[in-house]
């Protein structure tokens, strides 16, 4: 009798090895951007969340981001952004891996597909993040189009056969953008990040290249005008970027949706996922399941 | 006055042989319909049932997959399966009675190059096509998307002579049309045409149940459900039929009574539907009946 109960224990626990089928193991997510800095932006608060419930979560920049800054470029500068990149994880408890595809050149062809696929499988993932394929920077939308690329080929054994395929395609998702045509992004899925804003910002700073130098410059801003210490550099960006931004009745609905008995009035900062059509389909169930922070 | 009317009937004989004389002319006999799909069996899932009927009808039509379907398998890949996919595709054609051409880009790693785009040119014009099928390019898997775009991408091409100028252009664009799919995204697909494929549907299953590799092996495998595979002839048919074939939606039963009239489309148990393309010929409705012959019986 006690050989047979440890028997049906082995059976149990071989049947849940798989670690996309495990229910008590940490979910592992995956976020594709086109720089690194993209999904900090997009899913900081989020990620951060995920990880503070001992969930694993991965960054991933497709483009080293060596053309973003008005006076420096190159390998200087993917190497800078790599570093940025890997402190911004830390902040916020991820790892970030930088690509070195260079910025602004960005193509869908079969090996940015091959490298994408590679992340994906090696992460086990059970949830990918990409941008929507009609975001503002060819950079992001080609981004966009070779995330889609692998829902599904991750997992056909014969596609890049040298990383073993996943047993189920994952969860796919679009981060939020505000471009209407040819459909507006569907806020799918809503995620109060308040508890963890602080974070997501200071996350973002670690960006400095970005969040001091060039972005201020394409906006037009006197780089003598931002300053110079850390917590006055940190309040300053606080003004600038990341600013909460007032639900629209879709945001409301979503939220309301996800978090029923929430005081929508104290609702300040907010991000949303669209469900992609290539990937899974998750039931409100499963989503519930895929983001534990909705049960909070 | 007998003169008169062996002239009458000569010419009327000349004109009717005008009429047959270019494949594209929409009052000749024979209608020539080519479809594209990404991998050997994609064409026989969505369109089998109503290529059964034209080819019944005497009508010639031809599948088209742009890729060799040399990933498609869990444990056998490259150009040996590739040999197996062909010879899984013509026995499907020999079943339908159409013909089968399996073009030799490599599954999983198809792209809208220029090559490929001239390969359909090719395609469309050596048949003299008169309808042209295709995937639309919102499909879930990125050959079904990229072949959608390289149809697109041939229609009105087809028609230019300096595009191709190996191949004789035709001589009027194609109806281009997209076969069915559920996806929703940026506009869900639209039954414009719905063909009652009830009396052929044994027929179209015979045509699934060629491409042994695909929907006895590896379509299960993917699902996890591989040990469900029934071994034997008859269980393999309902096994087929379970999985692959879908209930009439109330879009297309609407399409079908626009075609058919209620009585005979409410007794429709299998139906395949088509979406007009924006980029070929737009057909009047009395056009679609030319076209689609079946829909007049």
């Amino acid at each position: 009798m006690k050989k047979i109960t440890f028997l049906v224990l082995i059976a149990m626990i071989s049947l849940g090895s798989s670690a996309q089928e495990q229910i008590n193991k940490p979910l592992r997510i995956i976020a594709i951007g086109a720089h690194p800095d993209d999904c900090d932006s997009k899913f900081g608060g989020t990620a951060a969340l995920y990880a503070k419930l001992g969930h694993k979560v991965k960054f991933l920049a497709l483009t080293n981001g060596d053309a973003g800054h008005q006076n420096m470029g190159g390998g200087v500068l993917g190497k800078r952004r790599r570093e940025e990149a890997k402190k911004a994880g830390e902040v916020l408890g991820v790892e970030y891996d930088v690509l070195d595809n260079h910025d602004a050149e960005l193509i869908p062809t079969l090996n940015v597909r091959h490298q994408v696929i590679r992340k994906i499988r090696e992460w086990d993932a059970d949830i990918v993040l990409g941008l929507r394929p009609n975001d503002y920077h060819p950079d992001h939308r080609n981004a966009g189009i070779v995330v889609q690329d692998a829902a599904y080929l991750v997992i056909v054994p014969n596609v890049t056969p040298d990383t073993p395929p996943l047993k189920k395609n994952p969860i796919f998702l679009y981060m939020q953008d505000g471009f209407q045509k040819p459909y507006p992004f569907s806020k799918d899925i809503a995620v109060v990040i308040d508890d963890v804003i602080d974070q997501k910002q200071r996350a973002f700073a670690e960006h400095e290249s970005q969040v001091f130098e060039w972005m201020p410059w394409t906006m037009g801003m006197d780089e003598n005008d931002i300053p110079k210490g850390k917590e006055e550099r940190l309040a300053w960006m606080k003004n600038v970027y990341l600013k909460e931004t007032k639900l629209d009745q879709s945001g409301v609905d979503a939220v309301k949706k996800w978090y029923p008995k929430i005081d929508i009035s104290k609702v300040k900062n907010v991000e949303f996922f669209e469900i992609c059509e290539y990937g899974k389909q998750p039931t409100d169930e499963e989503i519930k399941y895929f983001f534990p922070m909705l049960k909070q | 006055m007998k003169n008169y009317i062996i002239q009458v009937m000569v010419t009327f004989c000349m004109l009717s042989n005008l009429s047959t004389l270019t494949a594209q002319n929409t009052s000749k006999r024979v209608l020539n319909i080519i479809v594209f799909g990404a991998h050997p069996d994609d064409c026989d899932n969505k369109m089998g049932g109503t290529a059964a009927l034209f080819a019944q009808m005497d009508h010639r039509v031809k599948f088209v997959s742009i890729t060799n379907g040399d990933a498609g398998h869990y444990e056998k890949g490259g150009g040996n399966l590739a040999k197996i996919r062909r010879k899984e595709a013509q026995e499907s054609a020999k079943r339908l009675g159409i013909e089968y051409t399996v073009l030799d880009n490599h599954d999983g790693e198809l792209f809208p190059t220029i090559e490929v785009r001239h390969q359909v040119i090719r395609e469309i014009r050596n048949w003299d096509a008169d309808v042209v099928l295709t995937h639309r390019p919102v499909d879930y898997h990125p050959d079904h998307r990229y072949t959608g775009v390289l149809v697109q991408d041939a229609a009105y091409l087809v028609i230019v002579p300096n595009v191709t100028p190996d191949t004789p252009p035709l001589q009027k664009n194609p109806v281009f049309l997209y076969l069915q799919d559920h996806f929703q995204k940026p506009n869900e697909f639209k039954a414009d045409i719905a063909v009652d494929i009830t009396s052929v549907f044994d027929q179209k299953m015979d045509g699934l149940d060629a491409h042994t590799s695909q929907f006895y092996e590896w379509l299960p495998w993917t699902e996890g459900k591989l040990a469900e595979v029934p071994k034997n002839e008859k269980e393999k048919r309902a096994f087929l039929i379970k999985n692959w074939s879908r209930p009439i939606s109330p879009k297309v039963r609407e399409s079908l009574v626009k075609w058919y009239g209620s009585k005979k489309a409410m007794t429709a148990v299998h139906a395949e539907a088509f979406e007009i393309c924006e980029y070929g010929k737009q057909p009047t409705d009395e056009e679609i009946r030319q076209l689609f012959p079946m829909l007049n019986n």
